[in-house]
């Protein structure tokens, strides 16, 4: 048996190589929560209380894009659905706690600290509930530490257009992708959203964010009917 | 409310029902099957999807960063230089 204080430090310390990693992408979060005019206050809060890193700079960059508040909501709200499949399948850990210890890992939950615990498990070793939670505590200062300083940095830059920097988060997304990808099997639901995505703007009839939605939305159903584990 | 207030709480609201939603419904949600690898395919279906967007609505410029771009994620799958070949390369082709 592990004691919850020791269990909580070894989360915390094996998170982080990967915290270093979360530190990247919540800088360039910064910099694309600056274009959207969002200060350290309204970042802090976002971080914060969303804490999805992939979300929010979805959701972000659809408002900078000019897409309507509404559809930058359903494309960020899409892209975590899958986390109830991620504390689904830790919610043993849950079973008996206090209401606020359920709380709290729920929204520290995130696929960092879920693949550490998991890892660590099949390693043979006696951790759950508060390896998670050292965790994610390491993420959540990672991760709200770094979209503060990325934004309040970012706002010092006059014309990001002119430099470029506009075209970044097309760049990042396309690394988002290349981590996403798993093989063959990605293979026709990819394909389809890139379809359904190419003719509802060529066509005209779907504004951007809603294209993406209902393009991301066809290749999961594809994937669910056509797919095989 | 400002769109940005908007968006930080209905994401907050949305992520904390997915996260807790696992919890509380999750003995009766299928571990396997259709259900979930929809679910799990979401996240790249969408991205690829605003990645495609994207570059459709940009021109050649943005073709070309995007192609060197992907060869970067490739090659390295590393997020700073990928995002770094792709300012370099767009801003370079736009001042052609």
């Amino acid at each position: 048996m592990t004691t919850a204080g020791s269990e909580f430090g070894s989360g915390l310390r094996e998170i982080m190589p990967l915290a270093a990693g979360v530190v990247i992408y919540g800088l360039a979060f910064g910099v694309l929560a600056a274009q959207a005019t969002m200060g350290g206050l309204e970042t802090g809060a976002m971080g914060t209380f969303v804490f999805a890193g992939a979300a929010q700079i979805v959701s972000v960059e659809r408002l900078v894009a000019g897409a309507g508040a509404f559809a930058a909501l359903v494309a960020g709200v899409a892209l975590n659905l899958r986390l109830i499949l991620v504390t689904a399948s830790i919610r043993h850990f849950f079973i008996g706690r206090p209401w606020w210890q359920i709380m709290l890992v729920a929204h520290f939950s995130t696929d960092e600290n879920w693949a550490m615990t998991m890892a660590a498990r099949k390693a043979g070793r006696d951790v759950g509930y508060w390896h998670l939670v050292g965790g994610g505590t390491g993420l959540f200062f990672a991760w709200v530490g770094s979209t503060i300083i990325g934004v309040l940095f970012a706002s010092a830059i006059p014309e990001p257009r002119a430099l470029g920097i506009d075209f970044a988060f097309t760049a990042a997304f396309i690394l988002i992708a290349r981590t996403l990808w798993q093989g063959r099997r990605d293979l026709a639901p990819w394909g389809t959203s890139v379809a359904v995505v190419g003719i509802a703007l060529w066509s005209d009839w779907l504004d951007p964010s809603w294209a993406l939605i209902l393009g991301g939305v066809s290749g999961a159903v594809i994937a669910g009917v056509f797919g095989d584990d | 409310m400002t769109d940005v207030w908007f968006l930080i709480f209905g994401l907050a609201v949305g992520t904390f029902a997915a996260r807790l939603g696992g919890i509380l419904i999750g003995q009766r949600l299928p571990q396997g099957g259709g259900w979930a690898r929809a679910l799990n395919a979401l996240p790249g279906t969408l991205i690829i999807a605003l990645v495609a967007g994207q570059l459709m609505q940009g021109g050649p410029d943005e073709w070309i960063a995007g192609a060197l771009a992907a060869a970067t994620a490739f090659a390295t799958r590393s997020l700073v230089l990928t995002m770094i070949v792709g300012i370099a390369a767009v801003y370079l082709l736009r001042l052609i």
